[in-house]
């Protein structure tokens, strides 16, 4: 990595907090909803940049040990191992790939969602 | 423009009957399908509040037209369930093109503000009961007046869903375990009822005696009654209370209690996860045509591009449902 502090994280995070603090209670009602919406979108893009990288790779090891072949280890084939029924509803360790890879999305689109916070305990 | 529609609506009014003033329009949303228009109407004998519902004129195949919505919401409160009453309706352009008004009906539709400000709480304890007596109420509706509604079969509702969350090319495993899952299961048992189609916090007016009316009724069609049961009970619209499955409010139990206090048919808890699970899919897919409406359209739109983000939301709530006891 050629690029200095901050790192990409760390700046979106700045624009982030600029927003909340400074920009967002001053806008009329419509704007505000938006904004509020735009620092959302950052906060993802944060969490993305920060964790984004282990959480694929961690997903791919799931993959890996779910579908065997590394080659055939992505989404897009599991997508359709499923829909074929190559890989069978009733496959337990299909469930549970299922399950952890999308408390894996979770963490990065919104950590805060009940459902996702309730399968954290 | 406004004056304009201000002689328009007294024109309707006037030939439905009502001779009078309109003042203080006011729009209440800018729906894309849909214009909402708040307004007072004062004749000899008082003011009253009125909405004015007016659609694009064009048919689209996945709402009805106002002016056919209004003659359900007719019928439909004829029947008893609580909803607003129609005052007139326009088909004409000279008129107001294709168009209704209703009386306002006082009371709260946010959803937040429903499920926690004080006044509401002994509302909250009755809602869950009320909204299934109406639903039931709404599912005895004679199908045989509603020649120009459409009917949409379950099974053409998931093949209509899978093509078009097929045609994102965006590979979602879950979605495509939901589809098969779904794929799988009998939906002939319940015979063909007068479905809402968007039944859920957001489209109830709520009052502090509980429900008053059920708005937005453009979603309606002919279909299995159990949609609007398993769309209630979706975790999407608990706004964070997940504990209570109705709408973050009322337990399933109590609702249909309410619904049985109507309807001789008998519905379970688990038939009515199979719609959960139904519903959080086809509020995934929703999510995602608004998302590449967004990323294939013209318009920025930060509101529509943070929705493709809540896609794994629908997903971790159909992985809770399927394999580890979600309700």
């Amino acid at each position: 990595m050629i690029f200095d502090r901050p790192t990409s994280a760390e700046l979106v995070e700045a624009v982030a907090i600029f927003l909340e603090e400074k920009i967002k209670d001053n806008l009329p009602n419509h704007l505000a909803f938006n904004t509020q919406i735009a620092i959302n979108i950052l906060n993802i893009v944060k969490r993305e940049l920060e964790q984004g990288d282990k959480l694929s790779e961690d997903s791919k090891e799931i993959l890996i040990n779910l579908m065997g072949d590394s080659k055939k280890a992505n989404i897009k084939q599991l997508a359709e191992s499923v829909s074929t029924g190559d890989i069978e509803l009733e496959n337990k360790e299909l469930q549970k790939a299922l399950i952890e890879i999308t408390k894996k999305k979770l963490s990065v689109d919104n950590p805060r969602y009940s459902t996702y916070k309730k399968l954290l305990k | 423009m406004s004056k304009e529609l201000q002689i328009k609506l007294e024109n309707l009014l006037l030939k439905n009957g009502q001779e009078g003033k309109v003042s203080n329009l006011e729009p209440l949303t800018g729906g894309a399908s849909a214009e909402t228009w708040k307004f007072s109407f004062s004749t000899k004998k008082g003011s009253k509040n009125l909405i004015l519902r007016k659609g694009s004129g064009k048919k689209s195949p996945l709402a009805v037209l106002k002016s056919e919505e209004a003659v359900i919401q007719q019928k439909v409160r004829e029947s008893g369930a609580p909803v607003a009453e129609i005052v007139a309706i326009s088909k004409d352009e000279a008129d107001l093109g294709d168009a209704y008004l209703m009386k306002l009906v006082p009371g709260e539709s946010i959803a937040r503000k429903i499920l926690r400000d004080q006044k509401f709480k002994s509302a909250r304890e009755k809602l869950a009961f009320q909204c299934g007596k109406a639903l039931a109420t709404i599912h005895s509706v004679p199908i045989e007046d509603f020649k120009q509604v459409p009917k949409k079969s379950i099974r053409e509702e998931l093949n209509r869903l899978y093509t078009t969350y097929k045609s994102f090319e965006q590979p979602l495993p879950v979605f495509e375990y939901a589809f098969k899952w779904l794929g799988d299961k009998d939906f002939s048992s319940r015979k063909d009822s007068l479905v809402h189609g968007d039944f859920r916090l957001g489209n109830l007016i709520v009052d502090e005696k509980g429900l008053a009316a059920v708005i937005d009724w453009e979603m309606v069609s002919i279909g299995n009654p159990l949609l609007d049961i398993g769309w209630m009970c979706v975790n999407s619209w608990r706004f964070g209370l997940s504990e209570k499955v109705v709408g973050g409010f009322g337990d399933l139990e109590e609702l249909l209690a309410g619904y049985g206090s109507v309807s001789k048919e008998e519905i379970s808890v688990e038939e009515v996860k199979i719609w959960q699970v139904l519903g959080s899919l086809r509020w995934g897919v929703i999510c995602l045509i608004q998302a590449y409406s967004h990323l294939q359209g013209e318009v920025n739109s930060v509101e529509k591009a943070a929705i493709g983000r809540r896609v794994s939301e629908t997903e971790i709530d159909i992985v809770d449902l399927l394999f580890l006891g979600g309700k």
